[in-house]
C-alpha cells in the first residue's frame, strides 16, 4: 500500500514539474529566440536620397556619398556614411547608379576623365561609362542600384544591388 | 539504450549514489508542509536566476544604454515584459517567503544548538537577498530606480569614518555615471549569486546533516517510527507548492500588466525617490531621525538589529523548543516585526495622501507613457534622455517659458497680460472664451469682443464647430458640429470674424481652421496681421525669432496643452481619430489624467 503510494506520487511528481517547467520554459525560449522573430539591425530606408536631380550634370559621372541612419536594437545612428556611388544623369533624365566597387576584388573604382572610362588601379580594369567591362580582369560588368526620382530628389534603392 | 547510456554514465560518475544520497534523505516525523518554504525559496532563487540570465541577453549597462534596452526587452519583445514582470515581481515574492520561512525557523525553534550555524548562513543569505533589490533596482536606469539608489548610495555615506570611501567605491566614482552601472551590476550577477549560493550550499548542506526540526510536540517515538524519505513524499509537496508560487505569480504580472518602466533617469529632475515597498521601513524611519540623529536610523537601528538577528542562537538557551517557553524572543522580534509593518504603513498611508507625490506619480506616468512612444522612433546614442531633447513637445515647453509665460499663465504659474493657456484649445477653454472674453483668464479689460449671448448649449456647439476644423479633435459630436456650423456661419460671429477664406480680413480674427498648427503658427509670427487683430494686436510679433524648428516644437506643445486634442503627427495608429456620437473608450476618466490616455492610445 505505502509502496504503490509512493509509485503514484512519484508519477505524479514527475507530471508536476513536467508541467511547472514547461510553463517557465515557454516563455524563457519565446523570449531567448526573438532574434529570429524580428529584425534587430536594419536600415531604416530602402531608397536612399543621395541628391537634387540638377546637381547631376548630363553624360558626366559624379561620385556621391551615401549616408542613412541604422537601427540597432533599441538605437538610431543617423548620418552613417554606408558608402558611395556613381551616378550618371543620361540624356532622358534617367539615371544610371554604380557601384564603387570593382566586381573583381572590391577595389575602388575611379573615373578617367582623360579618357571617358571608369579605371580599377588595382588590376587595371576598364569599363565604360555604362559600366560594361571592356578590359581587365572582372568578371562581370560594374555593379548598379536601383533608382528613382521624386520631387527632384534622386533615391538609390541602397539595400539591391544588381 | 536510455538504460545502458544511465549505466555507462554511472560507472563512471557514481550518479546514481550521488542522486540516492541527495533525493533519500530521511525526513524524521514524516513529510509536512510546514517545510515547503525553503524548498519554495530555492525555486524562486532558480526563477529568478533564469530569468536574470535570459534578460542578460538583452539588456546593456551602461548610463546611455540601458534605459534602451530595458525599453527594448519591455516594448519590442513578444516575452520580454512577462520574463521582466516575473524577476521583478519575484524580487518580492523572494522577500516575502523569506520572511514567511524565517518565522516557521523561528517558531520552531529551528535556530537553537546545534544548529546555529543554519540560522547564521540563513540571515547572510536574507542580507543578499535584499541586496538584490537594491542593486537591480537601479539596472533600468529610469527616474524610479536612479533616485531611490541614490538614498541607498547616500545612506551608506552616513557611515561614519568609512563611509565616503565606500559609497565612491560603490558608485564608481564621485557621482552616478557609467560606473555605478557596471559596478551595481557586477554586484547583482556576479558577486550576490555567488555569494549566496556558496551560503545556500552550506545552509542546505548544514540542514541535511541535522535533520528538520520538528514541531515541538512531536514526541521523540513517533519521530523515530515515522520515518518518510525525502523522494517523493517531501517533493510531492514542494513541487505542488512551486506551482501555486508560480501561479499566483504568474498572474500577478499579468494583472499588473508586467514591471514599471519609468522615464530614463534625469539628472537634473526632482524626483521624489521611493525605495521598493520592503525597504520603505528602513526609508521611513529615516524620517525621524534627522540633523545629527540620521546615524542612528541608517546605521545604528538596523546594526542593532542585525546583531540581534546573529546572536540569537547564542543568547537563547532555552532547552525547549515550545514557543511558550521563549516568551522573551518572541516579544523581541514580533516588537521588531510590528514596528517594521508599522513603518511600512505609515509611509505608503503618507504617501498615499501627499498632494505631491501623488502629482509627480500621475507626472511620472505621462512621462513614462510619452518615453515609450518617443522610444519607438530609436534612441539616440547619447542615451535615453535623448529622446526627449529631441520631443518636439519638450523644446515647446523650454521655448514657451522662456519666451510666452511671462504673459500667459499656466496652470497657476506667469503673467496675467495675455489669455490663460491652462487646457489651451480645449472645448471648455473655448467655452470660457465665448461666454466671457473679458473675463481675467481671457482678454481682461482689453477685450474688444463681448460675450456671445447665446443658450450654454448653443456655445458648447460653436466650439465644438470650430475647434474640429484643425481635424484633430478627440470624439467628435457631429449633430454639435453641424449645430455649431449653422450658428457661427449664419450668427453673429461672420460679421466680425472672417472664416471660410484664409486669407480674408474683416474687423476681428480670421477663424478659418482656428487653432490648427497652420493657423497657430502663422499667428505667432504676426498676431498683427489684418487676418488676426490688426492694428488692436498687443503681442509682440515673433516673425524671424523663432526657427522654423522652434516654431514647430511650441506649436505642437500649444496643442498638446489641450485634453481634446490630439497631436496628429505623433498618432502612431496613422489614421484619423474618427467622428463619434457615442462617447468613445477615450472619454477622460482615467484617474492619472487625459495626456497619459492620449499617449497610451496612441502607443497600442
Amino acid at each position: 500500500m505505502e509502496k504503490s503510494r509512493r509509485s503514484f506520487l512519484k508519477i505524479i511528481s514527475h507530471i508536476l514539474g513536467g508541467t511547472l517547467a514547461a510553463g517557465i520554459l515557454a516563455p524563457i525560449i519565446g523570449l531567448i529566440i526573438h532574434p529570429w522573430l524580428k529584425e534587430t539591425i536594419y536600415g531604416t530606408e530602402d531608397f536612399i536620397g543621395i541628391g537634387n536631380l540638377d546637381d547631376f550634370p548630363v553624360g558626366i559621372p559624379k561620385k556621391m556619398t551615401v549616408t542613412s541612419s541604422k537601427m540597432d536594437a533599441w538605437n538610431i545612428f543617423e548620418g552613417l556614411v554606408m558608402g558611395s556611388v556613381w551616378v550618371i544623369r543620361q540624356k532622358d533624365n534617367s539615371l544610371k547608379v554604380f557601384s564603387t566597387n570593382c566586381p573583381h576584388l572590391g577595389c575602388g573604382i575611379d573615373w578617367g576623365n582623360d579618357v571617358n572610362k571608369f579605371l580599377c588601379p588595382c588590376h587595371e580594369g576598364v569599363f565604360d561609362v555604362n559600366g560594361k567591362v571592356i578590359s581587365g580582369p572582372a568578371p562581370r560588368d560594374m555593379y548598379s542600384y536601383q533608382t528613382k526620382v521624386e520631387n527632384n530628389t534622386v533615391f538609390v534603392n541602397y539595400k539591391n544591388i544588381t | 539504450m536510455a538504460n545502458k547510456f544511465y549505466e555507462w554514465i554511472d560507472n563512471r560518475t557514481g550518479l546514481n549514489t550521488f542522486l540516492k544520497i541527495a533525493l533519500d534523505e530521511p525526513v524524521h516525523g514524516g513529510a509536512r508542509w510546514a517545510y515547503v518554504f525553503g524548498s519554495g525559496l530555492i525555486f524562486l532563487f532558480i526563477l529568478q536566476a533564469i530569468t536574470g540570465i535570459v534578460m542578460a541577453c538583452f539588456y546593456s549597462p551602461s548610463s546611455t544604454t540601458a534605459w534602451g534596452s530595458v525599453y527594448y526587452i519591455q516594448e519590442q519583445t513578444s516575452f520580454g515584459w512577462f520574463i521582466r514582470g516575473l524577476h521583478h515581481f519575484g524580487s518580492s515574492a523572494m522577500i516575502i517567503l523569506a520572511i514567511v520561512h524565517f518565522f516557521q525557523v523561528f517558531i520552531y525553534g529551528a535556530y537553537k544548538k546545534p544548529r546555529e550555524l543554519n540560522w547564521i548562513t540563513g540571515v547572510f543569505l536574507l542580507i543578499f537577498l535584499m541586496g538584490f533589490g537594491l542593486t537591480g533596482y537601479l539596472l533600468p536606469w529610469d527616474q524610479k530606480g536612479y533616485w531611490a539608489t541614490q538614498v541607498a548610495t547616500n545612506i551608506i555615506g552616513t557611515i561614519p569614518v568609512i563611509g565616503d570611501y565606500v559609497k565612491v567605491l560603490h558608485q564608481g566614482g564621485s557621482d552616478y555615471g557609467n560606473f555605478t552601472l557596471t559596478r551595481f551590476f557586477t554586484l547583482h550577477v556576479f558577486i550576490l549569486p555567488l555569494s549566496l549560493v556558496t551560503f545556500l550550499f552550506i545552509h542546505v548542506a548544514l540542514f541535511r546533516k541535522h535533520g528538520v526540526t520538528p514541531h515541538w510536540k512531536i514526541s521523540e517515538k513517533l519521530l523515530k517510527e515515522r520515518v518518510d524519505p525525502f523522494w517523493p513524499d517531501q517533493v510531492f509537496k514542494d513541487i505542488v507548492f512551486a506551482m501555486i508560487i508560480y501561479a499566483i505569480l504568474a498572474g500577478w504580472v499579468f494583472w499588473k500588466g508586467g514591471a514599471e518602466l519609468q522615464a530614463p533617469a534625469d539628472p537634473a529632475s526632482n524626483y521624489l525617490a521611493r525605495p521598493e515597498w520592503y525597504f520603505l521601513f528602513l526609508f521611513q524611519l529615516l524620517k525621524y531621525c534627522q540633523g545629527n540623529l540620521l546615524i542612528v536610523g541608517t546605521v545604528i537601528i538596523p546594526m542593532i538589529g542585525l546583531i540581534f538577528l546573529f546572536v540569537l542562537p547564542f543568547i537563547d538557551r532555552t532547552s525547549s523548543n515550545s514557543p511558550v517557553r521563549r516568551i522573551p524572543f518572541f516579544a523581541t522580534i514580533s516588537t521588531g516585526m510590528i514596528g517594521a509593518i508599522a513603518l511600512t504603513v505609515l509611509a505608503i498611508h503618507h504617501d498615499a495622501h501627499d498632494v505631491h507625490i501623488i502629482h509627480q506619480r500621475e507626472d511620472a506616468e505621462i512621462q513614462a507613457a510619452r518615453a515609450v512612444i518617443l522610444a519607438k522612433k530609436g534612441i539616440h546614442p547619447e542615451g535615453g534622455m535623448s529622446i526627449f531633447l529631441n520631443d518636439p513637445v519638450y523644446l515647446g515647453e523650454k521655448i514657451f517659458k522662456e519666451n510666452c509665460n511671462g504673459c500667459h499663465k499656466l496652470n497657476g504659474v506667469g503673467g496675467e497680460n495675455g489669455p490663460d493657456f491652462t487646457n489651451f484649445g480645449s472645448r471648455e477653454w473655448l467655452f470660457g472664451l465665448l461666454k466671457n472674453p473679458k473675463d481675467k483668464k481671457y482678454f481682461g479689460d482689453s477685450g474688444i469682443m463681448s460675450p456671445v449671448k447665446l443658450p450654454e448649449e448653443s456655445l458648447w456647439d460653436i466650439s465644438e464647430f470650430l475647434l474640429s476644423q484643425s481635424g484633430n479633435l478627440l470624439n467628435t459630436n457631429i449633430d454639435s458640429l453641424e449645430r455649431g456650423k449653422e450658428l457661427t456661419l449664419k450668427g453673429t460671429c461672420a460679421i466680425c470674424h472672417p472664416i471660410g477664406d484664409i486669407n480674408a480680413k474683416k474687423v476681428a480674427p480670421n477663424l478659418t481652421d482656428y487653432l490648427s498648427e497652420t493657423w497657430l503658427k502663422d499667428f505667432i509670427k504676426n498676431p498683427d496681421d489684418q487676418k488676426f487683430y490688426g492694428t488692436k494686436n498687443k503681442m509682440p510679433g515673433y516673425e524671424g525669432k523663432f526657427n522654423a524648428n522652434e516654431l514647430d516644437s511650441l506649436v505642437k506643445y500649444l496643442l498638446s496643452l489641450s485634453k481634446d486634442r490630439l497631436l496628429v503627427s505623433e498618432c502612431i495608429r496613422q489614421e484619423p481619430v474618427k467622428n463619434t456620437n457615442n462617447v468613445s473608450p477615450l472619454t477622460p476618466n482615467i484617474y492619472f489624467g487625459i495626456l497619459t490616455e492620449k499617449y497610451l492610445l496612441a502607443s497600442k
